[in-house]
């Protein structure tokens, strides 16, 4: 049996790292090693916007627990991952009691408060309920303004799970060489073992902070008006000059 | 006699010639009080001592836009470029039985609550409007007088 020798396994497996892209930015490598997994199938089509597909089915139920969330992403035909987001701009009143009611909302739906300034809150609520969360916050004043946006995290999450599970195998085989290696082998190998260990971690928290983001829709509300250099702007105002007088300043200023 | 005459006159002319200037007529409710020498802003502007205040505005429009555009831009105006809450819309008619839209908004002032009621008339190329406004349970403490002065309105 031919004996393999320490010096020449730790070459290879340096290469081997080299080519597996574990380090960021080596997102088509990763995606790309044939060992350790199957290369991914392209992710399906995205789902239709969350107003038209409310609740969000089987996938915001996974959300919700990182688990459930793991094992749904894990497959291949798993449906797009979304990260959603809102913010809302409401009409300047009743701003105090506004903001307490926003903030019930998101405790009612299993939310919590993520922060709250003078005149906007932040909240994260479970996927499966950002939608009656939208409609419950709409009804609590006037809004004057909506943006709501999906980021699709798919091709990130899969490539990501990719390079993670590559980086898991080369730890393996990384300590399997450390049980076996002479002294100046093993300096080596540890050192690479803690690039390693620190390229897992990281890639560990970002898949940790994707499955957060997908599981919990992030809500900002603001009551404030347009921005001023948007009413500087305002093709409205400039050839009816009076209209910018309307209001309660210039009403109840009684001493002009 | 003359002597009693020509004060009497004098004052009925004076009366007179105040109302000449407003293409409008409205009734000052007991509980406010008219302002003086309003003009250019406003044509007409009472308050309440709480600070309650209506005000009637006329811009000569040359027949520009009808009652619903100047009401979807004073609309605009208020929620867009000054957070005002649009509250309630409604149908209303000044005396005379021209056809209008009152607006309601809510706005904050200084973290208190306050109320500013806009009601829209167009009649003889010109556009009226009446604005009341003030802290919202002043308002709402004022509001028969206040409706009362609204019901009073007539435009020429």
């Amino acid at each position: 049996m031919k004996r393999t020798r320490p010096g020449a396994v730790v070459f290879s497996v340096l290469l081997m790292l080299g080519a597996s892209g574990c380090a960021a930015g080596g997102a088509v490598a990763g995606a790309r090693a044939p060992s350790a997994m199957a290369a991914p199938e392209p992710p399906p089509p995205p789902p239709p916007s969350p107003a038209l597909a409310p609740g969000g089915g089987a996938l915001a139920l996974a959300m919700n627990d990182p688990a459930k969330a793991k094992s749904v992403s894990d497959s291949p035909h798993s449906a797009a991952m979304l990260i959603y987001t809102a913010n809302l701009s409401l009409a300047v009143f009743q701003v105090e009691p506004g903001l307490d009611a926003v903030e019930r909302v998101a405790r009612d739906v299993g939310g919590y408060l993520s922060s709250r300034q003078d005149n906007s809150i932040t909240i994260r609520v479970p996927r499966d309920h950002f939608d009656d969360t939208i409609a419950r916050i709409e009804k609590l004043g006037d809004v004057t303004h909506r943006d709501i946006k999906a980021q699709d995290v798919t091709d990130e999450f899969v490539d990501l799970q990719a390079r993670l599970k590559n980086a898991y195998s080369i730890r393996d085989r990384l300590n399997e060489l450390l049980s076996r290696a002479a002294v100046k082998e093993a300096l080596e190998i540890e050192k690479e073992l803690g690039r390693v260990t620190e390229d897992i971690e990281r890639m560990e928290g970002k898949l940790k902070l994707l499955r957060d983001q997908m599981a919990f829709s992030t809500v900002t509300v603001t009551f404030a008006p347009v921005a001023v250099e948007q009413v500087r702007d305002s093709s409205l105002l400039a050839p009816f000059p009076w209209l910018r007088q309307l209001g309660l300043q210039s009403l109840l200023n009684v001493h002009q | 006699m003359k002597r009693f005459l020509a004060p009497l006159v004098a004052l009925t002319a004076a009366v007179l010639l105040a109302g000449c200037g407003r293409p409008f007529d409205v009734k000052t409710a007991p509980g406010l009080v008219e302002l003086e020498d309003q003009e250019p802003d406003y044509a007409y502007r009472a308050m309440t001592p709480e600070g309650v205040v209506m005000g009637v505005r006329v811009v000569d429009t040359n027949g520009r836009g009808d009652l619903e555009f100047w009401t979807r831009a004073t609309s605009l105006r208020m929620r867009e470029l000054d957070g005002y809450a649009l509250l309630a819309t409604a149908d209303v008619k000044s005396r005379d039985g021209t056809p209008g839209h009152e607006l309601r908004f809510g706005h904050d002032e200084s973290h208190k609550p306050y109320i500013y009621m806009l009601r829209v008339y167009v009649a003889k190329k010109r556009l009226f409007l009446v604005e009341t406004g003030g802290p919202q349970a002043e308002v709402e403490r004022y509001k028969g007088a206040l409706d009362w002065m609204q019901a009073t309105l007539k435009l020429d």
